[in-house]
């Protein structure tokens, strides 16, 4: 296990470059993310083991998450507390290279479109979604995410699928899962209430299952579906009812709301989760895809990551590395890295 | 700082269970529109006896839709309790709420768990809500005890079934299971009677306060009345009268324990139970609308509380009135929520002796208990009550405060559900 202090800044997410083995980017925040600054750390794993900090970036609210571009190794795109999106080139020092003011609150996820490339995603606790270009000084597109019936409309984040350069999903805090396809006139898809209406904080695609989607809610709980099995706009002419579908698994085990997960990208069955209780945990789906018969005994596995000291928010894969290598950051100004096998 | 309360909300609303899980406000929770009553009248003699129950019902849900501003065409489906209909009242019923407004487009189901049949068909809806089959729902419930209650009132047990103890004791008339009770937990006659005297003077009191205006909703009933003549009986004129029901006609003034001491029991000569310490044969209807609260909130419609579960269990059918006492700890147990959570019990008092007992085993304080009186002076239109309680626990309870209703249901069972004000 390597660790890395964020001295000051409290860590809110953390993302391993798609070009080098070794690179990793840090969003945090100064004060827990509750007022002051933020800070991009740019980290590199040294042959010897040691974490050397390259360069940061100085921002003026705190940063939520970052992306790395996946079409220029040195750029990385920043969620921004004041509403804001960066986009930072780790060869051009101290100030953004670009920034788009469209958000009318707090920035809370970027999402870089793993196979088209080109795009990147944000979403806002204004409740909407914005789809952006790198190349273009506004954005292509908005999503508008929440619905105005609802109090607290935050999208707390919105992800691209890997698999289709036009869809994405989105968790909200008014319960709700949406997913999206932007070549539709009317781009909301589908939408349902996935943890019984409690605060939806997170979600991540998985990698090899095409339709399959984990998100994970202020329940406590981390849900599995398919989105075959969630009714579609298209699919009932009627008014579609929005309550749950069908989960295919759900994994219980933190003691509070999970902040993040992530499949791996090595192995389909295999996913990494941060809590505010403290804990990242990689969970072994156990489901047989042949037998989607749901009984969620004994069809889960976890194993517990406990280093850290307050809430775990952030967390990644690492891609070119060994399978089950992750890294992980958190509110006690810590990043670790961590191989999940030796768990 | 909103941010500060953001974090705090991802950390304190994830409580499974307990007051805040009851009262925590969600997109997908079940949540109660409306819920309304038609004034409860005696069996044999009150307003409402020259009509059978389709039409009480129809003239209650016309009423209902009336004031509850909702398109009926979006009602998802309609659940009606019914216990002594042939066939839980099927067929008159569905023709009942067709006639009062709803399309045919909407479905329609008749439930029978005896004297929870309303309040089943709450859970039914609530269910339904949950499931995702619906959006909106009407649960009611009617019963006409003028039409259908007395001797034949109940189906026989074929004989060869009877030979088992078991299946014979579900014959067992409703006053003799009070008595067993009364005498298995000794609750002699004394107690009883001042807790059946109680219940007049609470209904009394409402009554005199206003209490039920809100939750009644007036309707015009066509009355006949023989006008005598003295001299001649050729002569007496049939005059027909239409007259609006707003008041129930069970509760009457000055009960008092000593005025209840006089009346002779009515099951068992030595016996305790007598027809001032027992439920009433009424006639009346009433009935609520239920949606998820998204829906609702979408659609404008007030929300005036939340539907949090449902329980329903079985207990011995020779002393069937023990239900509330076993299906209250259940309920509470699965919400999480602990006896004084709770502001206000709406219990059936289908009997004194059986509404005692259930409320000394759950431990709960008399005072919360019926606190505008219950079955005892209102009557017990067997299949309304579930609805009726509801519909009386809403305007108890204050805007956040947590309610349970209750009852026992012949042939053995105890049914009892928690909602929350709003």
């Amino acid at each position: 296990m390597l660790s890395f202090r964020t001295q000051g800044y409290n860590g809110y997410s953390v993302k391993y470059s798609p070009y080098f083995d070794n690179k990793l980017a840090v969003a945090t925040a100064a004060n827990f993310g509750l007022v002051g600054n933020g800070r991009l750390y740019v980290l590199s794993i040294q042959a010897n083991g040691q974490i050397a900090n390259d360069l940061y970036f100085d921002t003026q609210d705190g940063l939520f998450d970052i992306a790395w571009s996946e079409m220029h190794e040195n750029h990385v795109v920043t969620a921004n507390g004041d509403g804001s999106v960066k986009l930072f080139d780790i060869t051009v020092p101290k100030f953004p290279i670009m920034q788009w003011k469209e958000h009318q609150r707090e920035v809370f996820s970027t999402a870089w479109n793993l196979a088209e490339k080109t795009t990147f995603a944000s979403s806002s606790w204004d409740g909407t979604i914005k789809i952006w270009s790198p190349n273009r000084k506004q954005s292509l597109m908005t999503l508008q995410a929440g619905k105005p019936q609802f109090q607290n409309n935050c999208a707390y984040q919105a992800t691209f699928s890997p698999h289709n350069p036009n869809m994405l999903m989105s968790v909200n805090a008014n319960g709700h899962v949406q997913l999206w396809d932007t070549r539709r006139p009317d781009p909301e898809v589908a939408d349902f209430i996935g943890h019984g209406g409690a605060e939806t904080l997170c979600c991540d695609w998985n990698k090899y299952r095409s339709t399959v989607v984990a998100t994970g809610g202020v329940d406590k709980m981390i849900k599995l579906w398919d989105f075959r099995m969630v009714p579609t706009k298209d699919s009932t002419p009627m008014a579609v009812p929005q309550a749950a579908p069908v989960p295919l698994n759900q994994f219980i085990g933190h003691d509070f709301a999970v902040r993040r997960v992530v499949w791996s990208p090595h192995d389909g069955c295999e996913l990494l989760s941060c809590s505010y209780d403290m804990t990242a945990r990689v969970w072994h789906d156990q489901t047989d895809p042949n037998t989607r018969i749901c009984r969620f005994k004994n069809h889960s596995k976890s194993k517990v990551f406990n280093q850290h000291r307050e809430f775990v928010v952030g967390g990644d894969y690492s891609l070119w590395g060994e399978p089950g290598w992750a890294a992980t950051t958190g509110w006690d100004e810590m990043v670790y890295i961590w191989d999940s096998k030796r768990l | 700082m909103e941010r500060l309360s953001q974090v705090q909300t991802h950390l304190t609303s994830a409580s499974r269970g307990g007051v805040q899980a009851a009262k925590q406000k969600n997109p997908d929770d079940v949540v109660i529109v409306a819920a309304y009553r038609t004034a409860i009248t005696k069996g044999g003699k009150g307003l409402f006896k020259d009509l059978k129950s389709d039409e009480i019902l129809y003239k209650f849900t016309k009423k209902f839709l009336e004031k509850v501003n909702v398109d009926p065409a979006k009602i998802g489906d309609v659940a009606c309790g019914n216990v002594l209909n042939k066939g839980a009242g099927a067929t008159e019923h569905r023709a009942a709420v067709l006639a009062a407004g709803i399309p045919d487009s909407v479905p329609f189901i008749a439930i029978n768990r005896q004297c929870s049949s309303s309040l089943t068909a709450v859970n039914d809806i609530a269910n339904k809500i949950l499931a995702g089959q619906i959006d909106i729902g009407y649960a009611c419930g009617v019963e006409s005890m003028t039409s259908h209650y007395g001797p034949g009132a109940l189906a026989e047990i074929s004989p060869n079934l009877k030979k088992d103890v078991n299946a014979k004791k579900c014959e067992i008339p409703m006053g003799i299971t009070n008595e067993n009770i009364a005498d298995k937990y000794h609750i002699d006659r004394k107690v009883q009677d001042e807790f059946a005297a109680a219940s007049y003077n609470k209904a009394e009191r409402s009554i005199e306060l206003g209490l039920f205006k809100d939750e009644i909703l007036p309707v015009e009933v066509e009355v006949t009345e023989e006008e005598e003549n003295d001299d001649d009986e050729e002569d007496s004129k049939v005059v027909k009268k239409t007259v609006i029901v707003d008041t129930d006609s069970g509760p009457r003034k000055g009960v008092s324990p000593q005025s209840l001491a006089k009346i002779r029991p009515a099951f068992k000569k030595t016996g305790s139970t007598h027809a001032g310490n027992s439920s009433q044969v009424s006639d009346g209807a009433s009935g609520a609308l239920l949606a998820r609260r998204d829906v609702a909130e979408k659609l404008g419609l007030p929300i005036v509380g939340k539907y949090v579960a449902y329980r329903v269990l079985g207990v011995p059918p020779e002393i069937m009135g023990v239900g509330p006492g076993y299906a209250i700890p259940q309920v509470l147990e699965a919400t999480g929520l602990k006896v004084d959570d709770v502001s206000v019990y709406e219990i059936n008092e289908a009997f004194a002796a059986q509404a005692l007992f259930s409320i000394h085993k759950v431990g709960i304080d008399i005072n919360k208990v019926n606190p505008r009186g219950g079955a005892i002076a209102l009557g017990h239109p067997l299949a309304a009550t579930g609805t009726r309680q509801l519909a009386t626990l809403l305007r108890e309870l204050k805007t956040g405060e947590i309610g349970v209703t209750s009852m026992c249901l012949g042939t053995g069972m105890g049914a009892a559900a928690v909602f929350v004000k709003e």
